[in-house]
């Protein structure tokens, strides 16, 4: 299931997001969207629209133990009450003690996740526009922005893996401040895996809308293992 | 901080900031996500699925997949109570077709309402729904066969054959009722 009219990716993911859309083709779409940037903005279009039809759904609180399920099942804990008290005496009592910690966390944090690909996007100046790494098995792109020039109104920057023999592959759009974090589908990860170079063009608000560069490529940098 | 107080613009700004803090792996973000959206994902699931348990287990995994990928959230943007209503829906509507049960028949069909219908209260609480008239236009212009129809498959998960059977129309008219009420809001929504 690959056609290429637009109209009928449009028809198929409207169905897909009302719901009518079921059984094998169903899942096929969902294969498909996740590789294909083009079936992914049409989903996500229809998604922004029939949220309307929901209007009239009534909020309905969930029971407490669904949270301390949600809890559990991530890992995660929060400081208790008494707890946060104590942090705050201890913060209050020893500045030191705080930056000896944080010192610590950080020096741990910098021992135990690296990222195995790097690669510095930079203007023709030399200045550092944005640092891309990525994360474990290809599995995750973190993007900062650093110095970002000026970008034409109502445009967004993509990032594209340059696959040797191949043709571009989106890596999504970059942020324009702060930093961005994104699990890479497998067709990424094979992409940059066989690529050098990342470049980055110039595109539509939330990207291209045909899965490949439909504006001026304005960088182009190499990726490097990360030492 | 009473959602209800905000605009739908402040409150789509701040869900967006805490989806950014999710995605940088801070706890105390989907906690305070979670009080804010969790009542109305769990409306969402549990109209899909009928059946609570199976809705509060749907509710979990659905919390579980922000947290996993707040991430790619940040990056695409767009309107983050669509992107996780839809994750809600979609994980509903796996659960269905996993429990493969039948749909619960609704013997009186719920009167369709325009928005001049909506009592002001109503109208103030859906605070989570980002404001949209174009999308309010388009959908005043279905017939109410189109509109019913849309309804009962986007927030009643239903399929083809559940509202054919739910309102007693051939399977062939309610798939034209959809069709044509999705194509006339494309056309709509792009002219």
């Amino acid at each position: 299931m690959k056609p290429d009219n637009v109209q009928i990716i449009d028809r198929l993911a409207s169905e897909y997001v009302l719901g009518t859309l079921r059984g094998p083709a169903r899942r096929l779409f969902e294969r498909w969207r996740a590789s294909t940037p083009l079936v992914d903005q049409r989903c996500r279009f229809w998604e922004d629209r029939l949220m309307r039809l929901a209007k009239g759904l009534t909020p309905v609180q969930p029971p407490a133990h669904v949270w301390t399920a949600i809890q559990r099942r991530l890992k995660l804990t929060t400081p208790r009450p008494a707890l946060r008290r104590m942090r705050s005496f201890a913060l209050a009592a020893s500045v030191l003690l705080v930056v000896g910690l944080a010192g610590l966390l950080y020096w741990r944090g910098h021992q135990t996740i690296h990222a195995t690909v790097v690669s510095t996007i930079s203007a023709k100046s030399g200045e550092h526009i944005w640092e891309l790494e990525v994360f474990g098995n290809m599995d995750r792109l973190v993007a900062h922005a650093a110095r970002l020039p000026a970008r034409p109104a109502g445009r967004d920057y993509e990032l594209w893996a340059l696959p040797k023999g191949g043709a571009p592959v989106s890596l999504g759009v970059l942020p324009s401040e702060g930093a961005s974090s994104r699990i890479l589908t497998a067709i990424q990860k094979r992409a940059l895996a066989i690529s050098s170079q990342v470049a980055v063009s110039i595109e539509p608000l939330g990207g291209s809308p045909t899965g490949q560069p439909t504006g001026d490529i304005v960088f182009v940098a190499p990726l490097r293992t990360a030492s | 901080m009473n959602p209800a107080a905000q605009s739908p613009t402040e409150f789509d700004e701040q869900l967006q900031s805490l989806l950014g803090r999710c995605a940088a792996a801070d706890a105390d973000a989907l906690q305070r996500l979670y009080a804010l959206v969790s009542p109305i994902l769990f409306a969402c699931v549990t109209r899909i699925l009928r059946r609570r348990a199976l809705a509060e287990e749907a509710l979990q995994d659905v919390f579980i997949s922000i947290w996993q990928q707040a991430g790619q959230f940040t990056a695409i943007r767009g309107r983050p109570m669509a992107w996780m209503m839809s994750i809600a829906r979609y994980r509903a509507i796996d659960l269905l077709r996993r429990e493969r049960f039948a749909p619960v028949l609704v013997a009186e069909m719920p009167e369709r309402r325009t928005p001049d219908d909506e009592p002001d209260s109503e109208r103030s609480s859906a605070v989570w729904m980002p404001p949209a008239e174009l999308m309010e236009r388009c959908l005043a212009l279905l017939s109410d066969m189109q509109a019913r129809c849309l309804e009962m498959a986007f927030v009643d998960g239903n399929s083809h054959e559940d509202i054919a059977r739910l309102i007693g129309s051939p399977l062939g008219t309610v798939k034209s009722w959809i069709r044509r009420g999705l194509r006339s809001l494309r056309q709509c929504l792009e002219s």
